[in-house]
Order: C-alpha cells, then structure tokens, then sequence
C-alpha cells in the first residue's frame, strides 16, 4: 500500500521538479559559472577570473552599504508589515460590517501596478510640491503643530521640535536626504506588504475551528487577549510561518521602488541587494559582476532563511 | 528598332511595381519622439513607396536602448536602423554590433552638401569610420524665471559661474528660497563633461582618465562654489523640473530638450533661455546629447541594406530633420535645415534658437571605454553627489579619489 | 473603535489612489504644479501632440480628462494590452495549479523516500529572485527562438514555488481522517487531490490566484526585458510605458489614466473572489 503511495508521490512530485531545475536552477548554475568570469553582455568571450569579483565584494565600500541597506530594509519592514497584517486580519474579522470594503481598501496597494505607485509616491513626496509637505507646511502655526512639537508637555522645548524645525526651514526631503531615504523607502515596502499579509491572515483564520473558541470559553478564557493567546495565535501558526518566511524573502528582494525612485541613493543609503544585481547585470552589463552578487546574495538569504526556520517550526502545531 | 524596344522595356520596367522591401527601426522615448516619426513617415511614404518602415516597441531611455540591441545582439534578432543615445554609440561600435557607414557614404556623390559638415558627423565617427548619423541633439543652456530673477533687483542675465553665484545671493536675501538648480544628475556625467569642454578638454583622452589635471581641478572647485554659494538642495532632477516649472527655482542649468515639456508645463512666469555661462568668459566648447541612428542589421541582403541607408538619410536631412526641432526640444545638427528650412520656426521660438547658437561648440558627448565604462560613469557621479550633500568638502582629494577609482576601472593600456 | 482604526488606516492606504486618479482628470499644467482639487478645473487645454503634427491650434483644444483618457486608448492599443494580461494571466495560474497543487499534495501527506529534500529544494527556489535569473533566462529563451512570444512571457512562471508551499501548509490541517476515509472508498491517490483536498483548500487557492494574477498583471520587469520586437504582446504595466519620457517630461495625465484602467479589472476580480471566498469557507463548513 504504501509502496503505491510513494510512486504516487514521485509521480506527482516530478514535473514540479523538472521545471524547478529547468526554469530556476540552471539559471542560477549560468550565474554561478558567470561569478568567476568578467563576462560583459555581448561581448564575444571571456576571461577566467576567478575570486576576483568575490573579492571585491568584500572590500569595496559600496558593497557594505549594500549590505547595510539590505538588512536595515528587512528589520524595519517584515516585523511592521506583519503585526499591521494579523492587526488588519482581526479587526476586519471581528467587525460585522463594511469588512468587504475594508479588505478591498487594504489590499488596494497590492493590486496596483508599481511603476504607477512609484511616481505618485514621487510626486505624493516631493520636498515643496507634494501633497504629504504641503499639508505639514500648511498645518504650521494651527493646534497641529502645537500638538506635533509636544508642546502640551510641560518640559518639552517646541521650538527644537522635528515639526518646528520644519516649518522655519521646510520639510524634509524625503527622497533626497540620506537620513530619511531609508525609512521612506521601508514605508512604502510596508504599505505595499502588509495587505499582503493581511489576505494570508484571512484565510488562516477560516481554519481556525469555532469548536476551540467554545472550549476555551468554558475553561475560563473570557477577554479577547485571552482568546487569542489561547486558541487564535497557536492555530495560526503555519500561516504565521508562512507569512514570516515570505515576507522576510521578499523583502530580501525588494527592488520595484529602488528603481523607480532612488535608484540606490542617495549616497547609496538604499543601495539594496538585488538592485546591486540589476545595476551590475543589466544596466552596466557587467554580467560577472552581477552574477557574484546573486550568488552572495542566495547565500546569505539561505543561512538567514534555514536559520529562521529552524528556530520557528519547532514551536508550530500542525493540526 | 532596338531604340523603341529598349523604350518599351523601360517603360514596363516603370509600369510594374518595385518590390517592397521591409526595414525595422527602434527609437527611443516614445512620446516625445512618436511625434516626429509621424510627421518624417508621412514624407517618407510619398519619397519612398517601395520602402515598408516598421517600429519596434520603443525604448524607455538611452540605457534602456542599448541594453536592448545588447540583449538582442545575443538572442540574434536585432533591427536594422536603432536611434542610440550619442554617448552610447561607442559601445556598440567596440563590439562590433554597430556596421560602419562608410561604403555608403563613398557611393554618396556629394554629402556635405545635404548639410552633413564635418563637425556633427564627428560625433558619430569612431578610428576615424562613420558609424551613425546624429539625428536630434541638444546642448545645455540656462533656463530663467525672469519674475524670480528681477527680485534680485535686475534683470542682467549671467554669463559666468561667479555671476551666478552673485545673483543667487541677491536672491535669497530678497526671499527666493531655491535660488538655483544645477543638472549634475543628469545621465552620462553630461555637465561634468560640459565643465570641462568649456575649458576645451575631453574627459577622456587616450582611455585614460584626463580629469586629473589642473582643468579637473577647476571643475571640481567650480561646482563646489555653486552648490555651497548657492545652497543648492539635492532634488532628484525630475522634483527640480517640477519645481522650476511651479515656479519656485529662480535658474536652472539643464538640457535644452526638456525646454518643451517645461513650456507646456509652467506657471504663469516669463521664461527665458540663454546660453551656458563659462568658467572665465565664454565656453569653449560643449557636449552634445541627443541620439544618433545606428546601423545594425545582421542583413545581408544588399536591397535591406540600400533602404536601410535611404531612411537614415532622409530622416537626418531636409525636411526630416526640421521635423526634429518643430516637435521636439531638440534641434537638428543638419545645417541646411538649420540654416535654411527652419530659420522661420527659429524666429518664432526664441527660447529654441539659444542652443542653435551654440552649435559652433558642438564636442563629443565622450563614453567611457570598456566594458566598465558605465560603472565609470556611476563613480563619478556618487563622487559629485558626495559635494552636494556636504560629504565632500576637499576638492583635490576627492580629485585623486576619483582618479583613482576609475583609472582601476578602465582597461589598462 | 475598531472602525475608527480601521478608518485611519483606510485613509493612508488609499491616498495614493486618490492622487492617480485625480492625476488622471487633470491637465498637465495642474499636474506639474499640484493644483486644482480632486476633479481638476477642466479647462480646455491644448492637444500639444496634434499641433505638432501641423494642426492649427484652435482645432488641438479638448478636456482634460476626455484627453487623458482617449489618448490612453489611441496611444497603445490598451484594449490588446488588457487582453493580453487576461490570456497570460490565466494560462500562467492555470499551469501553475496543475503542476504546484499534486506536488503539495504528496509533499504534506505521502511518505516518500526524499520528500524533505524536496521541500528543501522548494525553499531554495523561493529565495531564487527573478532578477537575477532574468538574463540567462533571455539567453536560454532566445536561443530556443522563443523570445517575443506568448510562450516566453508564461513558461518561466509556470513553476510557482510560492504555490507550492503555500498549499502545502493549507493541506498540512487537512484531518488524516477524511483522505483515509476516501482511500478506504477506492479513491486513486489522483483523484484525492481534486475531488477531496481541492475542495477543502478553497480559500487558500483563492488567496493563490489572487496573488498569482496581481504579480503577473503587474509584471513590468520580465515582459519588457522579453519583449522587445513586437508592441502587440505587451502586457498591461507595458501601456504606461509609451508615455513616460524622463528628461524631458513624461505625460502624467494618460499614463495615470492608463493606470487607473489597468488596476480596476484587478479591483473587480478581487471582489467577485471575495464573494466566492465566503462562499467557499460555508460550503467547506466550520471546520
């Protein structure tokens, strides 16, 4: 009998794998090969060079800020994303109406095409024109401001306040400054992400059983924090490590708003992983260069990743 | 006898129609230029019937292009004619995906009459071959929001940096927040070169970096002076177009061609373009952006080819070419259409004819050699970011930095 | 409460929407400089395209929006565009059920010698990001005369690990019990996957599709790096593309407009799911 069902298993494991090597892993065989070449887009050959591109990876300072961006990107993002996701997944779950339309809102940001969503963010942005300063510049000298430079707080000094600052001087720019580039960038990657999450959380919390709600209710479990520490979060668990586990992968890859609006700057304060990839590769045709990148890049994704799961599958209840 | 049998075949010969022959062509920049093609093809279908042109999806930007035929180049279905950005010829050229145009033009009985002086053929000749004919170009000019500027409390425009320096103080004590901006953003390191052409050097000579020198120097400094002297806000340039537009940037120093986004864009302020101010007196020269058509059909066909080469010529002279200047901001480098088909339209637009007069100092929008040669082109502008955002104060270090960085980078000679 | 929060929350997400399609009604002037309300003034303004191409001025004069929105339409042909998304779309998701659902299947609940290896391998390929694939990919593609079709544009999704180990976790809750009982029914290993956890894992698929027709309606990168001779297979994202002009000025107002159409057959779609979504959690019962 089982003899049956594991033939039935590669039978039906089988064309999954063949395409996996065809379409994902040969590719990634070319890059690796292509690391250790100076393989330049349409040039006719080229030459063996071994470490040399990995080398530079470790010394150049431009790939420490890649580094650094990366990983800044990643710590802000997945955590926020995911607590807005199960936050917007519960509330919209628990009231009784408007749900449908509260889910189509949030997860309006996924739905629309980025390279639209990155010029109105541009425009939404811009240091003097833009919709997001004009209305800080605007609210200068009203309640708002008094509210935003703490200056209801007996020891607060309003006039050296973020917001003071920026009405004498103007806002801040947000795309130009590489203080604020970074988080601009992360809070565009978490308005995009966590409807995202927010729909994976809906359809984890479809199986969660009513039954266990009852029990717990019997056994004295009367708060909704209760209710959630109890029976929601537990039965959540492979979609939470669903959800962590893609949302720290894409997030690894994010690249669509780095290309549309900073392209890496400024100062290389965004300059993250794949877009290292993509100048390199394609836009500077340096196809060695950009290779090696890939291949760093997998690699540390991978120790990340295998290191993640480890710790969090072993706390997971699988019905 | 034989006379009217010979009348005869040559009559037939007329009669029956000339095959079709079929040519692809890619452009760049879809809406600025999708225009012009319409206009030129219109032309061209009267001159040429026997000519099928068909557009390939157009390209986004000059990067975009050439990544294109690259991409193209290995996957073996390359257009014959491609409109490439004039600094990324050399690319294409070196490796030997670009054909010469010489054996066309030697069949030609007396080219430089169709407008085509040495000086815009220059830019598109590589070890001395012609491989492109430049087809829209454009010089950097000033653009001027005379309402902002009369606030400094005269309307003289300037004509060297120092002047400009000058007139954004005076602006910003009379309450211009952003006086000014400077286009070192732009693609291909295109003012940095500018600087360094108006002191009349490349800034590449022999595949090696030549910003090392006293002239370097000079450019460096100059741009320090400007973006301290005039506090100048690191505005990714298309923010710095939409404000110079809403009317809040007093100068701006950018490319001539967006002149007509910038037109149909603006507020309710006079504009006006003058030429690029120098260093010390006039500039001495000027890199020219704008694209060039290439040709690079993997053809053999000797008819493919003949009309490949009728289309070149006929959309980079005459009335082809005037096309240029009456939809675009660019001006055709022609100059018989210049001088003689557009001299009207250039009486009418004033703001247009500003780069038309720097013509004389057309130079070599130059591209870095090698296949690192637009990793270059990034080293130098992070290194320029560095001055606008107050990382880099030493101009001679960040000179040598420089110098150094790309030298490693060049091939060695 | 909750509404409150749920309001403010709304009114963040959504101001990016408000601004594309109030960009979408405006003229160029009002775009560049950020005024005119919502609904833009609505004065005429001048068709620039149409004087160029010689037409005396007081024949180029339209409204705005009805500007913005024709020329999104005569610009590219849209309406291919659009039906271009739906084709690729469909046949990528359909594929993709096809191959990723049997595989799920045998990796959460058959035993077989090398089945944790294969999930390893299905993490890996997760982390693989398309960027980086994308040029061997070209050359791959092109070298078998592929590039420029319908073909090159589906194949290289129609693995979809994201598929693959998202059903797998679904089908990991799905009772032991139920696929016994249906062993014990004579049921083949094949059946079992379309006739008993196909139906359980309604909401899950549901949340697949939705994700696997956004990213590649969406999918800006790969078709334009693959695409490169023919417009006629452009897909939707590619229609914003003809008006986007860098240094000098991209048209704002049709390629909002172009935007705003290419995003409501999503926003429609995602709706009807909706409708089946709750639908599917009744008909599968509270579990």
């Amino acid at each position: 009998m089982s003899a049956y069902r594991a033939n039935a298993g590669y039978w039906f494991v089988a064309p999954a794998i063949i395409l996996m090597i065809v379409i994902l892993i040969v590719p990634v065989g070319i890059a690796a090969f292509l690391s250790f070449t100076d393989y330049a887009l349409g040039n006719q050959g080229f030459e063996w060079i071994g470490l040399k591109n990995y080398e530079n990876i470790v010394t150049r300072s431009s790939y420490n800020k890649m580094i650094w961006a990366s990983v800044t990107y990643v710590l802000v993002v997945v955590p926020v994303s995911i607590g807005l996701g199960l936050g917007a997944a519960l509330l919209i779950n628990s009231v009784k109406r408007f749900g449908d339309v509260y889910k189509t809102i949030y997860f309006l940001p996924v739905m629309a095409a980025l390279l639209a969503m990155a010029i109105v963010w541009e425009f939404s942005l811009h240091p003097s024109l833009g919709m997001v300063n004009k209305t800080l510049t605007s609210l200068c000298g009203s309640w708002v401001e008094g509210f935003f430079s703490w200056a209801w707080l007996p020891w607060a000094d309003p006039a050296n306040s973020w917001y003071a600052h920026g009405c004498k001087n103007g806002f801040p720019l947000w795309f130009g400054d590489k203080n604020y580039t970074m988080g601009t960038v992360a809070f565009i990657g978490i308005w995009q992400a966590f409807g995202f999450n927010m729909v994976l959380y809906l359809a984890g919390l479809t199986s969660v059983p009513r039954e266990l709600y009852q029990a717990a209710d019997m056994d004295g479990a009367d708060t909704a924090w209760d209710r959630f520490r109890l029976v929601t979060w537990p039965m959540l668990g492979p979609t939470t490590v669903f959800v962590v586990t893609i949302t720290t992968i894409r997030s690894f890859q994010v690249f669509d708003t780095v290309e549309a609006i900073t392209d890496g700057g400024p100062s290389k304060s965004t300059y993250v992983m794949m877009y290292a990839i993509y100048e390199k590769g394609v836009q500077q045709n340096l196809m060695g260069v950009g290779s090696a990148i890939t291949i760093a890049f997998l690699a540390f994704v991978l120790i990340l990743t295998m290191g993640q799961r480890y710790l969090v599958e072993r706390r997971v209840h699988y019905s | 006898m034989k006379r009217i049998l010979s009348m005869t075949a040559a009559a037939a010969m007329l009669a029956t129609p000339a095959l079709a022959v079929d040519i692809e062509v890619g452009y760049p920049y879809s809406h600025l230029f999708d225009v012009t093609y319409e206009k030129i093809m219109k032309d061209f279908k009267k001159a040429h019937p026997d000519i099928n042109v068909k557009f390939r999806a157009t390209y986004e930007d000059y990067e975009d292009g050439t990544n294109t035929i690259l991409r193209e180049s290995v996957s073996g279905n390359l257009p014959d004619i491609t409109m490439q950005g004039l600094n990324r010829q050399a690319i294409l050229v070196e490796k030997g995906i670009a054909r010469s145009l010489e054996p066309f033009i030697a069949k030609e009985a007396d080219f430089a009459k169709d407008g085509y002086h040495k000086a815009m053929l220059s830019l598109s000749t590589f070890d001395n071959k012609v491989y492109g004919l430049p087809f829209s170009v454009s010089l950097p000019v000033g653009y001027y929001n005379m309402d902002l500027i009369r606030k400094s409390g005269s309307d003289k425009l300037p004509t060297s940096w120092d002047e400009v320096v000058e007139l954004c103080g005076k602006m910003r004590a009379n309450g211009v927040k952003n006086p000014m901006f400077w286009g070192w953003n732009i693609t291909g390191n295109w003012f940095v070169q500018a600087l360094l052409w108006s002191q009349d050097t490349p800034i590449i000579k022999d595949g090696q970096a030549n910003f090392d020198g006293k002239e370097g120097l000079v450019a460096f400094e100059t741009m320090k002076k400007l973006f301290r002297g005039c506090n100048m806000k690191n505005l990714s340039w298309k923010d710095a177009l939409a404000s110079f537009s809403a009317g809040e940037i007093g100068m701006m120093f950018w490319s001539t061609s967006a002149l007509g986004a910038i037109e149909r864009a603006k507020g309710d302020f006079e504009l006006k373009t003058k030429e690029f101010p120098g260093i010390t007196g006039a500039p001495k020269g000027l890199p020219a952006g704008g694209n060039a058509a290439l040709l690079v059909s993997a053809s053999k066909d000797p008819k493919r080819l003949e009309a490949a080469w009728t289309f070149l010529k006929f959309i980079t002279s005459g009335v082809g070419a005037a096309a240029v200047a009456e939809t675009t901001g660019y001006m055709p480098p022609n100059k018989a259409a210049n001088e003689i088909i557009l001299a009207d339209f250039y009486k009418r637009n004033p703001n247009k004819e500003t780069a038309v007069r720097q013509l004389p100092l057309l130079r070599d929008w130059l591209a870095y050699p090698g296949d690192k040669g637009l990793a270059v082109t990034q080293v130098l502008y992070d290194g320029i970011e560095g001055i606008v955002v107050g990382d880099k104060d030493d101009m001679k270090a960040l000179q040598e930095e420089l110098t150094e960085e790309v030298t490693e980078l060049l091939p060695r000679r | 409460m909750k509404h409150a929060v749920l309001i403010l929350g709304a009114l963040i997400v959504i101001l990016p929407f408000y601004v594309m399609t109030s960009y979408s009604l405006k003229s160029p002037r009002e775009i560049e400089t950020n005024t005119g309300g919502f609904f833009g003034a609505q004065e005429p303004m001048v068709n620039e395209y149409c004087v160029k191409l010689g037409n005396p001025r007081e024949a180029c004069v339209e409204t705005p929006f009805i500007f913005n929105y024709t020329q999104a339409f005569k610009k590219a042909p849209l309406l291919r565009y659009l039906l271009n998304g739906v084709i690729v779309t469909a046949s990528i998701f359909f594929i993709q059920v096809l191959i990723a659902l049997p595989c799920a299947y045998a990796l959460s609940k058959l035993r077989f010698r090398g089945r944790e290896f294969v999930f390893s391998m299905v993490l890996f390929c997760l982390l693989i990001p398309v960027h980086a694939i994308a040029l061997p990919l070209y050359v791959m593609l092109g070298k078998a005369g592929l590039t420029n079709t319908y073909a090159a544009l589906i194949i290289p999704w129609t693995i979809s690990v994201f598929g693959i180990f998202l059903m797998r976790q679904f089908f990991m809750t799905v009772p032991d019990d139920l696929i016994d009982a249906a062993r014990m029914d004579g049921m083949t290993e094949f059946g079992i996957i379309w006739k008993v956890m196909l139906p359980t894992a309604i909401p899950a698929l549901l949340a697949f599709a939705i994700f696997s027709v956004v990213a590649h309606w969406n999918d800006y990168f790969w078709p334009r790096i693959v695409i490169t001779g023919d417009r006629d297979l452009y897909t939707p994202p590619l229609g914003m593309r003809e008006f986007k002009g860098d240094a000098d000025g991209s048209i704002w107002g049709p390629m909002m407009a172009t935007a705003t159409i290419i995003v409501t057959p999503l926003i429609v779609a995602f709706l009807l799911a909706q409708k089946r979504f709750i639908e599917g959690i009744t008909l599968t019962g509270m579990k």
